[in-house]
């Protein structure tokens, strides 16, 4: 079972809004653009899974709130720094959603930050 | 919220049972001392004319007659005996712990029980120990509430802040305030544990908080039959202690296996508090139902502890 969370990331959402222009141009039909959806869930959790190596770590000062329900957790931190040995990113508030990367199918998390 | 009683924590027998309280430990510390003047003038009478008794097994049973009751001795002693130089050592079980501790408590100076008017004042023959000033500190709370209503754990744990649900591995919701800082097990039957909390009155003050935020989300909460469970409370004698001296003595209320954990575990019999002795001197007490139980445990163990003293 894929996780559809990579749907709501720049590149998913960008894929949604391109494939509504062309079902709203009728070139392709609402049947064949979920199947592409479909497609970009397992191609992008075997991709993050596997492909990628890179380690980043981060640093908050104040966890807001947490939540652990349906095997999801969704935490809510202020004042994060993330560093890599040469970037610095700092970010006011972030909200971490994580899904099991150890279930029946390939997990991943998510986050987004302002 | 409750209304704080002003009444203090530390059982004064004449007074009663206590009510719950917060942050009256100079209070308490003052009537301990009350207490242990009381308990001079008995102490004097029997020093002056008591001679040196067999330590052995009397200091086990010292400390648990050393709780009378109220206004007489639990045993059914009258105060007619303490008067008598040498009553007869009484050992036997028959006689139950009231006997051999009234003979004992005294030698030691431990908390007895309450002023009996038997004697009037004497002068001191020798000091007895003082109670140091040492007081307990109370380190957790547990305590149950019943909403009484039937939750929807799911709902709870989606809606609410920092909380946690995993009904695959335990069957309630784990929810954390921050003040006062403590964690609750909400179950879906509307019974709620709380723990964590400092003091009785934090431990009602965050179980309310808890119900509020059960209320908000919807469910028609209530707060019934709060009742405090458990109290762990800690202090420090500053000596170090010989365990194994203690485990020989008190045999029957001591358990102490180094290889399997480095405390003596001492399960006092009245009042019921278990306490966990260290080398270091350090103490732990649990399984009090009221903040008194910790203290009187305390008295109690206090004089063996410096009988034990490591020199």
């Amino acid at each position: 079972m894929t996780y559809q969370l990579y749907r709501n990331t720049t590149l998913g959402n960008t894929l949604q809004e391109t494939l509504d222009e062309l079902i709203q141009f009728q070139q392709i039909s609402p049947n064949a653009a979920l199947k592409v959806l479909l497609q970009f869930d397992r191609a992008i959790n075997s991709a993050l899974a596997g492909k990628v190596r890179s380690r980043i770590s981060f640093k908050a000062a104040k966890l807001n709130t947490y939540r652990f329900c349906d095997n999801v957790w969704t935490f809510l931190m202020s004042d994060v720094e993330f560093k890599e040995v040469q970037d610095f990113v700092q970010v006011d508030k972030l909200k971490i959603v994580a899904c099991d990367g150890r279930g029946p199918g390939p997990g991943g998390a998510s986050g987004g930050g302002d | 919220m409750d209304q704080l009683l002003p009444s203090p924590g530390f059982s004064i027998p004449s007074i009663g049972t206590p009510l719950p309280h917060s942050g009256e430990e100079e209070m308490i510390l003052l009537s301990a001392q009350q207490k242990q003047q009381q308990q001079s003038t008995q102490e004097q009478q029997q020093q002056s004319s008591q001679q040196q008794q067999p330590q052995g097994s009397q200091m086990g049973q010292q400390q648990q007659g050393s709780q009378m009751g109220q206004q007489q001795f639990s045993s059914g002693l009258t105060p007619h005996t303490l008067l008598q130089p040498h009553t007869p050592n009484l050992m036997s079980p028959a006689m139950g712990t009231g006997g051999s501790q009234v003979g004992v408590g005294s030698m030691f100076g431990s908390a007895l029980g309450p002023s009996t008017p038997a004697g009037g004042p004497m002068t001191p023959m020798t000091p007895h120990s003082n109670d140091p000033g040492i007081v307990p500190q109370l380190q957790n709370i547990v305590s149950t509430v019943n909403l009484n209503c039937k939750l929807d754990l799911k709902k709870i744990a989606l809606h609410a802040r920092n909380a946690e649900y995993n009904p695959k591995r335990f069957a309630a919701v784990i929810m954390r305030i921050r003040e006062p800082r403590t964690t609750a097990l909400i179950f879906s039957s509307g019974k709620m544990v709380c723990t964590g909390a400092k003091s009785e009155d934090d431990s009602r003050l965050a179980a309310r908080k808890y119900a509020r935020i059960v209320q908000k989300l919807g469910f028609p909460a209530k707060f019934m039959e709060f009742k405090i469970q458990n109290m762990v409370g800690s202090c420090d004698v500053k000596f170090p202690i010989r365990l194994e001296g203690l485990v020989l003595t008190h045999s029957q209320f001591s358990s102490y296996e180094p290889e399997l954990f480095p405390g003596l575990i001492y399960r006092m019999v009245k009042p019921r508090i278990v306490l966990l002795i260290f080398v270091s001197g350090k103490v732990v007490l649990t399984g009090a139902k009221v903040r008194n139980q910790i203290y009187e445990a305390f008295d109690n163990i206090y004089p063996i502890l410096k009988s034990f003293k490591k020199q």
